[in-house]
């Protein structure tokens, strides 16, 4: 019987997975930490030296264990529960690490209220606008990309080209510093919106092109045997169908977004990232304002995917059957 | 199309020009009864920003007091340093207040009217550092912000141009030379242990007394090492601005204004020059 026929085996698996934590627990070195302190006096040891064979080894053996036995647990649940049960652990485990550091829960209270109303609504004001903008960017150069006309084919292609192939915080600098001088002053909000629609219009160009060429040939043959213009059959026939395909990754780019517009905070606007580094720096408490923003950051992002979802199940009720 | 581009480009021009016309600054300072200055809030206790949103600090406090006697009202913008220190501002703010080293290369692109006071720069280590003097920096990995004065001095190419600054020598070879963009990520460094990423490293004094208030395990070896003098900065052109700028603080020097304020922020006078020991 070979290796793989052995996997097959669940009690196999189950082992492979011990052996595996066993030698990353033993690799990281348990003892001498928080965990060996509290637990070795309970199992009747005292905690010996950091880094003693023993309690590295007896540590790593208990953790392994202890973490395969609660996989074996969670798998004998239905798969609700299974997926409920790991997300609270895991946020357990994360709320745990960030315990660890000693957090001044005080300092957080007093600058939450800044942190949520000027910097996320910043934050989120200036996504939702550069969308906007980068869909209308997008929609305009797709169709350029798809025309036969060789200008704008060619500018659509240069644009998609230079925004894609540069990094945004390079393309923020730009605009920002170099508009200037040819005598167009924006002021930071204006240029980083300008930034952010340039950029995610580039990406999404090439996503509503895909949309496009992803509804079949034979819908804008069908329109035309009917007698409606090219532009009618684009707008009438061919978007509303292609918008199943954009909307998806169109969801995703707006979520990498927010976290994107972060780099606009070099201009100086009061976004979250902006905040959450100055008003860290002023007490010398940095962590307790990233950990924050960072928690702000994802919830703001899952309450979009819950909204990107009932937007897809719009779009895709045409495939309900 | 040759007309039209030449149009277009004489138009450029004058809009470049447009910064650079005597007076403009002052005039549009004094009629609109606003002054624009530049912060960098990521440095305590020289600028930093309040639990509300506010600004405070010496720099701060100094740039409120040059708005007085210009009778305005300040209007705070927070570029990022590297924005500011690039120049051509284009009227989006008029000054910075920002402790910034009048250095040659800077004196390209900005102007320097007046230099309010004199920081002195040290080199410090994790508190449990064998290091104790700075002869001990020698060889040593020290860490720096990219692109300052303090980078420059490790370096050997530090040039400071402006009237009255203090003479100074290089007393350390570093080992190896670590940037970083802020000194805050210098003091997280150290912070990890002595000799974990870094050894020591070469900032403003009173910028590692504040961390230390903070809770960093750091200390300060021996004497500062330079003394730099730290000037408003505006952009190129407006010599009726600089020159308001030069006189309002040389009055707030001769009134003890300034004496006051560097008391209150950093414990000592630092409005005048010494010599680096």
């Amino acid at each position: 019987m070979g290796f793989a026929d052995l996997l097959e085996q669940p009690s196999a698996r189950r082992l492979l997975l011990f052996f595996v934590l066993f030698v990353l627990f033993f690799a990281f070195d348990l003892s001498g930490g928080g965990f060996a302190n509290a637990f070795m006096p309970l199992i009747g040891f005292a905690a010996g030296e950091p880094g003693a064979l023993f309690d590295r080894s007896l540590l790593a053996v208990v953790v392994a264990a202890g973490l395969t036995l609660n996989f074996m647990l969670i798998l004998a649940l239905p798969f609700v529960a299974q997926v409920g049960v790991v997300w609270a652990e895991l946020l357990i485990a994360f709320l745990a690490f960030f315990y660890s550091f000693d957090l001044s829960f005080p300092f957080i209270a007093v600058r939450l209220p800044i942190l949520i109303f000027t910097g996320a609504f910043t934050t989120i004001y200036v996504s939702l606008i550069s969308i906007a903008c980068a869909c209308v960017l997008a929609l305009i150069g797709a169709l350029a990309r798809l025309s036969a006309n060789g200008p704008a084919y060619g500018v659509a292609t240069f644009y998609i080209s230079f925004f894609r192939g540069t990094p945004l915080l390079l393309q923020v600098f730009i605009i920002y510093l170099g508009l200037p001088q040819m005598g167009l002053v924006m002021d930071p909000v204006p240029a980083g919106i300008l930034a952010l629609s340039l950029c995610y219009g580039a990406y999404m160009a090439e996503i509503f092109r895909a949309g496009i060429q992803g509804v079949p040939d034979g819908q804008g043959e069908a329109a035309a045997a009917l007698g409606l213009q090219p532009a009618l059959t684009m707008r009438k026939v061919i978007l509303p169908q292609a918008m199943k395909l954009i909307v998806p990754p169109t969801g995703n780019q707006f979520i990498a977004m927010l976290k994107d517009s972060s780099l606009i905070s070099v201009l100086g606007v009061q976004e979250l990232m902006f905040l959450a580094r100055t008003q860290g720096r002023s007490e010398f408490k940095h962590f307790e304002m990233l950990i924050t923003a960072a928690v702000i950051y994802w919830i703001v992002s899952i309450v979009f995917e819950l909204v990107q979802a009932r937007i897809e199940a719009y779009y895709g009720k045409g495939d309900v059957r | 199309m040759v007309k039209l581009l030449r149009a277009a480009v004489a138009a450029g021009v004058v809009l470049l020009a447009g910064s650079a016309w005597a007076g403009e600054v002052l005039q549009r300072i004094e009629s609109s009864g606003v002054l624009k200055v530049s912060t960098d809030p990521a440095y305590p206790p020289q600028s930093f920003q309040k639990p509300d949103g506010s600004f405070d600090g010496f720099d701060i406090e100094v740039a409120k007091e040059i708005a007085k006697r210009m009778g305005a009202k300040v209007e705070w913008v927070t570029p990022a340093w590297e924005i500011i220190t690039a120049g051509r501002w284009g009227g989006r703010w008029d000054i910075s207040v920002g402790s910034m080293t009048p250095t040659a290369q800077r004196a390209k692109v900005l102007d320097f009217p007046a230099v309010y006071y004199y920081t002195p720069a040290s080199f410090y280590v994790h508190k449990d550092s064998s290091v104790q003097s700075v002869d001990d920096v020698n060889g040593k990995k020290v860490g720096v912000c990219g692109g300052c004065t303090y980078e420059n001095y490790l370096n050997k190419d530090l040039v400071i141009d402006a009237e009255g600054a203090p003479p100074f020598d290089y007393k350390v070879t570093a080992g190896e030379i670590r940037t970083y963009e802020t000194d805050t990520n210098v003091f997280d460094e150290l912070r990890l242990g002595d000799g974990v990423r870094l050894d020591a490293g070469l900032t403003a004094l009173p910028t590692v007394q504040e961390a230390i208030k903070g809770g960093y395990p750091l200390r300060v070896v021996g004497d500062p090492v330079f003394y730099e003098p730290l000037s408003v900065a505006i952009d190129k052109g407006d010599a009726e601005f600089a020159a308001k700028l030069a006189e309002i603080v040389a009055a707030m020097r001769a009134d003890g204004t300034l004496s006051e304020l560097s008391v209150k922020w950093y414990g000592v006078d630092i409005s005048t020059a010494k010599k680096s020991s």
